[in-house]
């Protein structure tokens, strides 16, 4: 435990010292990466149990966000997410007359790829579950839109000074201690918000002593990761448009090769360096054996 | 009528006017361009581009990542010109300098024109977030451009006749171009890192864990190729001869970094096992082979070929397949080889993002003219710069 520890540590002084700036030093802190987050903070963090089977598609919840989110239109609700919604249900027809119902929010990855792209670091991890976004930091390259694995961040295509929106899994809301705005408008049960581990096991122990209701999947376990929205479904996940990831943590490997950026730029400069001092020094030295050597000839 | 008068005189008058409709042309695309970038800063990217929230980067971000790649000119030139100091191909070091300024120039604007906020384009060296691939691709083309600029400054300086201030400049140039190559390293092989965020909308024949390297190499392949480019117009520009053995040498450069290249891609294929993929010849196979089979692979074994390596037009075969090549590695990495999410209504771009792309690169590329005629460009003969 104690080696990588201290590995960790000192590649962190070493990026720390290279950028030689406390402000560096304050974005590694809030810029929380696969590494930072530990499985118990993660289990201990906020999250919400969607029950497909149990959704009627009365769209209680997508009328409750965008009122709660002062979003244009609160009467209208929404099929598909955009920046007037963050939260939307899709129609799905499985069969002549199966048809299932799909919220979509997003989905509050334990490692959200959203949040290591972002240019500005205006996404961030919280430790209480929520990724929130701050729109004050935002430039708009809408580089998120294109790391989210569920395609949830949605830009604001109509304004001149277009920004990014997205779920903030209420966490004003959630810092009182009251449900998402969601989760509380569902008449059904279909959301239920709590600890993340305790919605796991909760999960777990529906499928089973519900034989035949459930799929034994809870979507959101594992997939990239792991994310504070978890599914159970009737149905394969799949043939609800879910797309099928891997528990790789989505931004894993690009951070990997980010945290080589000092020691690629240390000998790139390097090599490039000697090989300019040691190419210079043959080219004055062969200049300096002509000049002797006509020398000689003159004196001779 | 023109006929009539220009006939004692033809040729001349005749590469004058071809001259002319490319200068008239150029100036009538850059102000197209203006009006149109001005269009998007007033109306929204929604009213002025094709884009949508699955289709977020277009054109704008294709063309940014492909001119960035050309313009690796300027960095492999510096290293070739100061770190390898290989100095038979001093000649063609200035012009490709001069096309990297004008490139990267052309990657702000775009890229400004792309952001939601334009207004805040400067908030990447207030808020910082090193794990973002764009973070530090923004913060190196920032310092980069200030490096092409101080290289490029005793071009303008020695033509000012300004010795003095060109003697002190040249002391640091070893450290300014070694400076140039490393933050040019950085960024073109940070590029590739970009697409490693994106394992689930990325064509697997393109995603690899070996993209920055991937990246880095092909922007030296097509640096070369553009420096060739580079040098054989502004000598044209400038009615000097070309040395034949700077742009062999260059595209003999060019030809053993693409084998390198398609080395390493081949390699990538079946490490990952995809090379029953590679063969499949769907839409994205027959992609991958239109970019390595046509701008890598072709190039190379042309350039095997003595008699089309020598020969006058036969040269351009390997430097242009390979600018052809890096241009769809880009195009296909940004839009044509990804898989946006389910329900997503196709991209096409609005005509207002193809005349503000094109009309930027003329801009640059009629500010890289104007810059070739009145810069000192070949060290050794500014005066006959004058009397072409």
């Amino acid at each position: 435990m104690t080696a990588p520890k201290s590995k960790e540590l000192s590649r962190r002084g070493f990026i720390k010292c290279l950028s030689a700036s406390a402000m560096a030093g304050a974005t590694l802190k809030f810029t929380a990466g696969p590494a930072a987050a530990s499985e118990a903070a993660a289990g201990q963090s906020w999250g919400t149990l969607i029950d497909l089977t149990r959704c009627t598609g009365c769209e209680s919840c997508v009328l409750a966000c965008k009122q709660n989110n002062r979003l244009p239109n609160p009467e209208i609700t929404a099929t598909q997410l955009d920046s007037d919604a963050y939260t939307c249900l899709e129609k799905r027809k499985t069969g002549p007359i199966q048809i299932h119902y799909v919220k979509r929010q997003c989905m509050h990855c334990l490692h959200p790829a959203c949040v290591s792209a972002c240019t500005v670091g205006a996404l961030r991890k919280t430790a209480a579950g929520p990724v929130v976004y701050d729109d004050s930091k935002c430039i708009g390259c809408r580089y998120c839109q294109y790391a989210c694995p569920f395609g949830v961040p949605t830009f604001d295509w109509e304004s001149p000074l277009g920004l990014i929106h997205k779920c903030q899994f209420c966490q004003a809301r959630l810092d009182q201690g009251q449900k998402p705005a969601c989760a509380e408008a569902c008449p059904n049960g279909a959301l239920r918000c709590g600890r993340r581990e305790e919605l796991l096991a909760q999960a777990r122990a529906q499928i089973i002593s519900n034989p035949g209701r459930y799929v034994d999947h809870i979507y959101g376990e594992h997939e990239a990761g792991g994310t504070s929205m978890l599914y159970l479904s009737a149905i394969p996940f799949a043939e609800l448009g879910f797309p099928e990831l891997g528990s790789e943590p989505i931004p894993q490997k690009a951070e990997n090769v980010m945290a080589q950026t000092p020691l690629i730029a240390l000998t790139v400069a390097a090599v490039a360096s000697s090989l300019a001092w040691f190419l210079q020094r043959r080219e004055k030295l062969a200049q300096l054996s002509i000049a002797v050597k006509d020398h000689q000839e003159d004196q001779a | 009528m023109t006929t009539l008068i220009a006939k004692p005189e033809k040729t001349v008058s005749l590469s004058i006017t071809a001259g002319s409709i490319v200068l008239s042309s150029l100036v009538l695309l850059t102000l197209l361009g203006v009006l149109a970038g001005l269009a998007r800063l007033v109306l929204g990217l929604g009213a002025t581009t094709g884009l949508n929230d699955g289709y977020s980067w277009g054109i704008w971000i294709g063309f940014d990542f492909v001119l960035i790649a050309f313009s690796g000119a300027g960095f492999t030139m510096a290293a070739i010109a100061h770190v390898l100091r290989l100095h038979r191909f001093e000649p063609a070091v200035r012009p490709a300098i001069l096309a990297g300024l004008m490139g990267y120039t052309t990657v702000l604007v775009l890229l400004l024109l792309d952001l939601g906020r334009p207004d805040r384009f400067y908030h990447f060296l207030l808020y910082w977030n090193l794990h973002s691939p764009l973070f530090e691709i923004s913060l190196c083309i920032l310092f980069y451009s200030t490096v092409l600029a101080i290289e490029t400054a005793p071009f303008l300086l020695e033509r000012l006749k300004w010795p003095k201030l060109v003697r002190f400049l040249q002391k640091f140039m070893m450290v300014v171009a070694i400076t140039g190559v490393t933050l040019s390293s950085l960024h073109q092989s940070t590029l590739g890192t970009l697409y490693l965020n994106m394992p689930h909308r990325l064509d697997p024949l393109w995603y690899s864990p070996a993209l920055p390297l991937l990246f880095f190499v092909s922007s030296i392949m097509a640096g070369l190729s553009m420096a060739m480019l580079a040098y054989y117009v502004a000598a044209s520009i400038l009615g000097q001869k070309v040395k034949a053995e700077v742009l062999h040498g260059l595209a003999a450069g060019a030809a053993w970094v693409t084998l390198l290249y398609i080395l390493l891609k081949l390699g990538e294929f079946a490490v990952a096992g995809e090379l029953p993929a590679l063969f499949s010849f769907d839409s994205m196979s027959q992609l991958m082979w239109l970019e390595l089979g046509l701008g890598a692979v072709a190039p190379f074994l042309l350039w095997l070929i003595p008699a089309i390596r020598r020969h006058r037009m036969g040269q351009w075969l390997t430097p242009g397949l390979i600018l052809f090549g890096v241009l769809f590695n880009r195009f296909s990495a940004t839009l044509l080889a990804q898989t946006p999410p389910a329900g997503t209504p196709p991209y096409s771009a609005h005509i207002l993002e193809w005349l503000s792309t094109l009309g930027i690169i003329a801009g640059a590329a009629l500010a890289w003219y104007i810059a070739v005629r009145w810069l000192v460009i070949f060290e050794d003969t500014g005066k006959a710069g004058r009397h072409a």
